[in-house]
């Protein structure tokens, strides 16, 4: 949105709501209104005209710019942006969400919040970002010629950035000839429209968004980043294979989006979000018999499950290290200490599991899997010789897949008892996750609000089934690692300290299989069938 | 945010310099700082480069929700704005006194603008007046510049001890202003109110010409000196205060 020149002069820009302050609300470093040239060759005419009005321009200076986001451009939904210029030193703004824009002088690019100095703009990147990682989204080039205006008192009032030579780096083919920004100071509006409006009488067109936004148009990087959801729109009425295709190419472009950033690894996050859309994909696979061809079908199972095995080890461990602080700081800091061999050998193990993850996946099998299975996707299903339930309403045909999820729930967990093996506990989570799969992938189909409070039933169960899994894993690792770090000579402290943990575990996991007879009786209810029955209700017939 | 005062009972001390190089330091650390200048001579006003000047004058100020807003300016700093002073503001003591709540009212101009910046900074006139009470009542700490005098020992205490009695009162921060390291007894006396004195801080800013500068480059120590001494006690200076003040 551009703010008409013609209206009138609020009070103050800071008076403004934000959402109408795009065009004339910033200070030096965030954009006011830039204005795009038509031709090559109008940059010399707009500095000599600004000139005129005062300006003084100084020497062009190489400039490169790295916008940072997360990969689901968190702090751009949230009105942020997070820029690192490079170019008198290395400096890094946040601005966006207001009026003022915060600075700091930083060696490199963060990579997490973390990285940042303590202080506001970590605490403020930090809360949008949270788990994520901050990846370079965008990095440009150019000669930025900045001619400040000052007043009477030598006051800065206004401000000109000339871009030359603008480019997007790592995209030869996005390249902006020239740009110029003309920054309003706030509390000094009248000098930045007076400039504003001699360059206007020189032709140039206003453009909507600064020049940073227009290389990343150019360079088709969208800055609302990727956002992984298993819903799609769907009708229940439409042909059961239409609509399990269309959840499973929405799946497979979740697995495409985060296949090189898991191979990368620049941010855990990329490894559970292509966890979750390739487990989802095998329990919608699961509930597709007789509705896709039975070829694909079986081929996509296998491989998909041969592509899950390839992440657990990774992932589990990831979850493991991520929460070690969380584990250890309890036991007080000589008994974290002393728990570092073992913190360094899970590491190895890590990354030793990534070192395989990253091989399946740049291996011949995963792009025959991902080739093959998305052009299935791809091509329009033909409708002769099809499964016998290909051709039926989708409505009816996930209901029933839905229902039965739900019965496999009940079935199982109410077999558990205090002396159930933990496998049973743990396959039972399993079950429990294929609802959950089934609900979020054919979302579409069902009504928000009912769905919203089934879940919210069946969450409370499944935290406890984490709560349990997670303690018995990695007890089990643990002990493996205990073992290896007995016979490599560990020295008394730490194996002690492994023990102390161990037993901390062990009780999360005694603690957590107690409060399960309570939690699946609290699922176990004719209330929870009857918030099953209002998801299920209008697409049962 | 987080609000703050350069105060002290005593006039010369360092109070003005000691505001707008702190905000230069707060902006330096990442925080979006809103300098108040409440003090009609304009000091801190000058410092930037604007024009002491408010809509409406001290009255319209007062009186209105957001007119504090409406008299924000940048200064060359892009992360430190101000309110600038003016000089109606001496009768800024009458304009609160018309007010419901006299020394509430600071602190309420100050919420319209509160998630836009991370520090609030106000530069106080010197005197224990209302408008200071107002100050007392809206801060979170009270940064006081405190020249190594017995005299400035014996205000301090004035101060602390008028603060007790108070229903609400912020965290008091003093520390040594214009110290002459060349003198004995001054020195001897900044170790005495540093070890004695609850919060007195460690830092000490120097007596130096390149403060007296300022008032020719109009600017902050660190944007014309920045390997001064000066430059790097208010550094130091404004570490100390954050770590106070966010933990």
């Amino acid at each position: 949105m551009v703010e008409q020149l013609s209206s009138p002069e609020p009070a103050s820009d800071l008076d403004r709501h934000p959402g109408q302050c795009v065009a004339f609300a910033a200070t030096f470093d965030t954009v006011t209104r830039s204005a795009t040239f038509p031709a090559a060759g109008y940059e010399r005419a707009a500095v000599e005209l600004l000139t005129d009005l005062g300006f003084e321009f100084g020497l062009p200076r190489p400039t490169t710019t790295t916008l940072l986001d997360t990969f689901d451009g968190r702090l751009h939904r949230s009105g942020l942006r997070l820029q690192m210029t490079d170019g008198d030193g290395v400096e890094l703004a946040l601005s966006g969400d207001d009026t003022t824009p915060a600075h700091l002088v930083v060696d490199a690019a963060p990579r997490v919040p973390e990285d940042l100095p303590s202080g506001p703009v970590r605490a403020r990147v930090a809360a949008v970002v949270g788990e994520r990682a901050l990846l370079p989204r965008l990095r440009t080039s150019a000669q930025r010629t900045r001619g400040l205006l000052r007043d009477a008192a030598g006051k800065v009032v206004a401000i000109a950035d000339v871009h030359d030579e603008v480019r997007v780096l790592d995209r030869p083919d996005a390249h902006l000839v020239a740009t110029i920004e003309i920054h309003e100071v706030p509390g000094y509006p009248k000098h930045a429209r007076r400039a504003l409006e001699s360059l206007r009488r020189l032709g140039l067109v206003e453009s909507e968004t600064d020049t940073l936004a227009q290389c990343a148009a150019a360079a088709g990087v969208d800055l609302a980043g990727f956002t992984a959801t298993a819903t799609v729109p769907l009708e229940p009425d439409m042909a059961a294979i239409d609509g399990f295709r269309l959840v499973l190419a929405n799946l497979a472009t979740t697995i495409a989006a985060n296949w090189q950033g898991t191979i990368d690894q620049s941010d855990p996050e990329f490894l559970h979000d292509l966890r979750i859309a390739v487990r989802q994909t095998r329990t919608v696979l699961a509930a597709a018999k007789h509705v896709l061809p039975a070829e694909i079908r079986d081929l996509a199972r296998d491989e998909f499950a041969w592509l899950a095995d390839l992440t657990s080890t990774p992932r589990d461990l990831d979850v493991y290290l991520l929460e070690w602080s969380s584990y250890t700081d309890p036991l007080g800091p000589e008994v974290a200490a002393s728990l570092e061999p073992v913190r360094d050998l899970l590491e190895r193990r890590r990354n030793d599991g990534h070192v395989a993850l990253e091989r399946g996946l740049c291996s011949e099998r995963a792009a025959t899997l991902m080739n093959t299975w998305q052009g299935w996707l791809a091509t329009p299903s033909v409708r002769d010789g099809l499964p016998r339930r290909a051709l039926r309403p989708l409505g009816p045909l996930v209901a029933k897949r839905i229902a039965r999820a739900h019965e496999i729930v009940l079935e199982h967990g109410r077999r558990i008892g205090p002396d159930t093996p933990a496998e049973h506990v743990h396959d039972l989570r399993k079950d429990a996750k294929k609802l959950r799969y089934l609900l979020e992938c054919f979302g579409g189909l069902l009504p928000k609000g009912a769905r919203k409070r089934y879940v919210k039933r069946l969450r409370a169960l499944q935290d406890n089934l984490g709560e349990h899994q997670d303690a018995e894993v990695h007890t089990h690792m643990l002990r493996a690692v205990a073992t290896e770090l007995h016979d490599i000579g560990a020295s008394a402290d730490t194996m002690l300290a492994i023990g102390q943990l161990t037993e901390r575990l062990d009780q999360q996991r005694h603690a957590a299989r107690i409060e399960f007879a309570e939690r699946f009786a609290d699922y176990d209810t004719p209330a929870t069938q009857r918030a099953l029955d209002a998801v299920l209700d209008r697409i049962t017939t | 945010m987080k609000i703050l005062a350069t105060y002290s009972i005593k006039g010369g001390v360092g109070k003005t310099t000691t505001a707008i190089n702190l905000a230069h330091e707060a902006a330096a650390t990442g925080a979006r700082v809103l300098l108040w200048d409440l003090d009609p001579q304009g000091a801190a006003t000058f410092f930037v480069r604007v024009k002491p000047s408010v809509k409406g004058g001290a009255e319209r100020l007062v009186s209105r929700a957001g007119a504090l807003g409406a008299n924000i300016r940048a200064t060359d700093d892009p992360a430190v704005h101000i309110v600038p002073a003016d000089f109606s503001l001496r009768h800024l003591d009458l304009e609160l006194d018309d007010t419901k709540h006299p020394t509430r009212r600071l602190g309420e101009l100050l919420v319209p603008v509160a998630d836009r910046y991370d520090v609030a900074l106000l530069d106080c006139a010197p005197g224990i007046t209302l408008s200071s009470e107002g100050v007392f009542e809206a801060t979170d700490a009270l940064v006081v510049p405190t020249i190594p005098t017995t005299l400035s020992e014996r205000t301090l205490e004035q101060l602390a001890s008028f603060l007790a009695e108070q229903s609400r009162s912020p965290i008091l921060l003093p520390f040594a202003s214009m110290l002459d390291r060349r003198k004995r007894l001054q020195r001897e006396l900044v170790a005495h109110l540093v070890n004695d004195v609850p919060g007195f801080l460690r830092t000490a800013i120097p007596n130096a010409s390149v403060i007296e500068q300022m008032g020719t480059e109009r600017a902050p120590v660190a944007v014309f000196a920045p390997r001064s001494v000066a430059a790097t006690a208010f550094r130091d200076l404004w570490a100390e205060i954050a770590e106070r003040v966010w933990t």
